[in-house]
């Protein structure tokens, strides 16, 4: 017999993995386009159960089993299929748990072994489910019912997962532990399966399931906001445009007057600067640098209050006064040519007793022989008289300079 | 030593609070997207308090809306000067709703969203433009709107009527423009007193406007 199972399922299996892009375009698409696939192997997928018509007219969908398995392993968020059944779960076990005890009274230990397995497998399918829709509820409120479009919409998938919940929670109020500790009495697997085991998972999921209902709340709180303040707007112009003489009373006038429109006049005005203030000269400096001055040419010229008359004369003669040390100079330098021999400047400065200070007198006789126009000044040689500095070499200090004819 | 510390840690929050109080001086709504270090200091007891006492001494007051995530500016004690200014601030108010409303519908349609503008949602102005652009009703509408005293627009081009649209909301604080450069424009927690508005509105005169726009919607699907 249960050969028999394991070669059928083996070969369903193999007929899903043979065929899994018909099966795939059949749960994208949601039914199959008949003209498109095999003929032969659609007729295959029919007959063993995979593919079913629901019409006769329709076209062949794909069972509600298969489609589940692939939701569930590809965490479509389209599915919000949750399975609140929890009653039939709970008789089913407690049936079986009787089934057990009673084949162990009797001391049927394969058949005792079989219900125990069965058990096992109802119990854990149920606690696995019950976690499956809790994730699922989480999926949906994670992106925020994003696979529907509009906010009426999100709100009528928010209302349906509220109702998953509370049913999931109705459900889960009808197991009562005592009652399944008298069933399990003091059968230490049964205490196991259906107490500790059990117990663990229900009060992870209930405390899940109140967060899951909580969260909801807030959405839904959310969303209706969304759609109250959607149609506040839309309301008020559509009252503005029924009654186009209406004016907003006067909430103001109370003595009471809403918090809401308490509102004060601008007060501040920008603050004047602080010249006086030395932390900001680098800045008023710098706002003073970029101002521009702008004369714009339309300003009126100055025009002189008193009109003063000139007319075009011949230039008079003028004359500057020569410097009487440039004349001085020019003597020397003339006394030079006279004498013909060499002198120096100092020796005439003091031959004729001249009150200029001896510096500028240097200065100016250097000044004097550098000034002469280029023909002039072949006809002498100056030579300055010094010696080269005591300590900084490099250094030569000039005590007098000596001028003779070349 | 410690109490150093604690006069330096106190002084910088008085800097802080400087700027804030400025604002709030100057008529600016404090939300998340104007200065969201200001709406810390005035959800935190202690730095309200503090704003609170400097604004008592003028006969100011730190008003909110929005469930607390907007702050402004109000009078602490009603005398005649101030009524006078409420008054005259609420008729402003008033003016601006319809104007407002229209234009909130407008980008919420223009733009396919489930839902109205609110504070930090921002709205990119050329993709608005090429959407009211290409749809007849939309630049029927914004030319009806942009020609509202609030928006005061006399320009032909659906261009010039946007700009001069958003220019205003931004000087009037609707919005911001965070980047001079960029087209784009986030709604400020000013928005949200202006749904606070209508819904006070709405309940003390028993309008019942949700009421009215959901009959009118079902008359449409029907």
């Amino acid at each position: 017999m249960s050969n028999n199972l394991h070669q059928a399922g083996v070969k369903l299996l193999k007929q899903l993995g043979r065929h899994a892009d018909v099966v795939m375009d059949v749960y994208l698409s949601g039914s199959i386009n008949e003209g498109q696939h095999d003929d032969k192997v659609v007729e295959k997928l029919k007959k063993s159960g995979i593919l079913w018509r629901p019409e006769p007219d329709q076209d062949l969908r794909l069972k509600r089993s298969v489609r589940a398995l692939l939701e569930e392993a590809l965490s479509d968020e389209r599915n919000r299929q949750i399975d609140a059944n929890v009653g039939s779960a709970l008789a089913t076990i407690k049936t079986l748990a009787d089934h057990y005890k009673e084949a162990r009274a009797n001391s049927d230990y394969s058949a005792s072994e079989a219900y125990l397995a069965d058990l096992n497998e109802h119990v854990y399918s149920f606690t696995d489910s019950l976690r499956y829709s809790v994730r699922v509820l989480w999926g949906r409120i994670n992106n925020e019912f994003g696979y529907v479009g509009s906010i009426s919409a999100k709100i009528r998938e928010n209302e349906l997962a509220q109702s998953q919940v509370t049913e999931l929670l109705n459900g889960l109020d009808m197991f009562q532990f005592s009652e399944l500790g008298e069933i399990a009495g003091d059968i230490r697997q049964l205490r196991k399966l259906l107490i500790t085991n059990m117990q663990e998972t229900l009060s992870q999921c209930t405390q899940e399931l109140s967060v899951v209902q909580a969260r909801l709340f807030e959405l839904l709180g959310r969303f209706r906001q969304i759609q109250g303040r959607t149609r506040l707007l839309k309301g008020w112009l559509l009252h503005n445009d029924l009654h186009p003489d209406y004016v907003v009373n006067d909430h103001v006038s109370h003595n009471n007057i809403a918090p809401l429109f308490n509102c004060s006049e601008p007060l501040l005005a920008a603050a004047h600067v602080d010249v006086q203030n030395p932390q900001h000269e680098l800045d008023l400096l710098d706002i003073v640098a970029q101002v521009k001055a702008i004369n714009h040419t339309d300003k009126p010229l100055n025009t002189r209050e008193t009109e003063v008359a000139f007319s075009l004369d011949d230039t008079q003669e003028f004359a500057i006064p020569d410097n009487p040390l440039k004349q001085a100079v020019d003597e020397y330098f003339c006394a030079i040519i006279d004498s013909g021999q060499a002198q120096s400047a100092l020796e005439y400065l003091a031959q004729k007793q001249l009150p200029w200070d001896s510096e500028s007198w240097i200065y100016q006789v250097i000044g004097g022989y550098e000034g002469l126009p280029e023909e002039h000044k072949r006809f002498f040689e100056l030579e300055p008289l010094g010696e080269p500095d005591p300590i900084y070499s490099g250094n030569y200090i000039i005590h007098d300079v000596e001028l003779w004819l070349a | 030593m410690s109490q150093t510390q604690l006069s330096s840690s106190s002084d910088t929050v008085l800097v802080g609070t400087g700027q804030l109080i400025e604002q709030l001086l100057k008529g600016e709504f404090i939300c998340k997207v104007t200065n969201e270090d200001g709406l810390r200091a005035l959800k935190n007891p202690q730095t309200r308090e503090r704003v609170e006492d400097y604004l008592n001494q003028i006969n100011r007051t730190v008003c909110s809306a929005a469930e607390g995530d907007v702050f402004f500016c109000g009078y602490l004690q009603l005398g005649d000067a101030e009524r006078k200014v409420v008054s005259s601030q609420f008729k402003e108010v008033c003016a601006a709703l319809v104007p407002m409303v229209e234009w909130l519908l407008l980008v919420q349609e223009a733009n396919g969203q489930d839902e109205p503008l609110r504070e930090g949602m921002p709205i990119r102005l050329t993709d608005l433009q090429t959407c009211i652009e290409d749809t007849p009703a939309f630049s029927e509408q914004l030319a009806k709107l942009s020609g509202y005293r609030l928006f005061g627009s006399n320009s032909s081009s659906t261009d010039g009527q946007l700009k001069l649209v958003f220019k205003r909301l931004v000087d009037l604080g609707y919005l911001i423009k965070p980047n001079a450069e960029k087209q784009l424009f986030i709604a400020t927690g000013k928005i949200d007193y202006l749904y606070e508005v209508i819904r006070f509105i709405d309940e003390t005169e028993g309008l019942n406007l949700e009421a009215q726009a959901e009959t009118a919607t079902q008359r449409d699907l029907l």
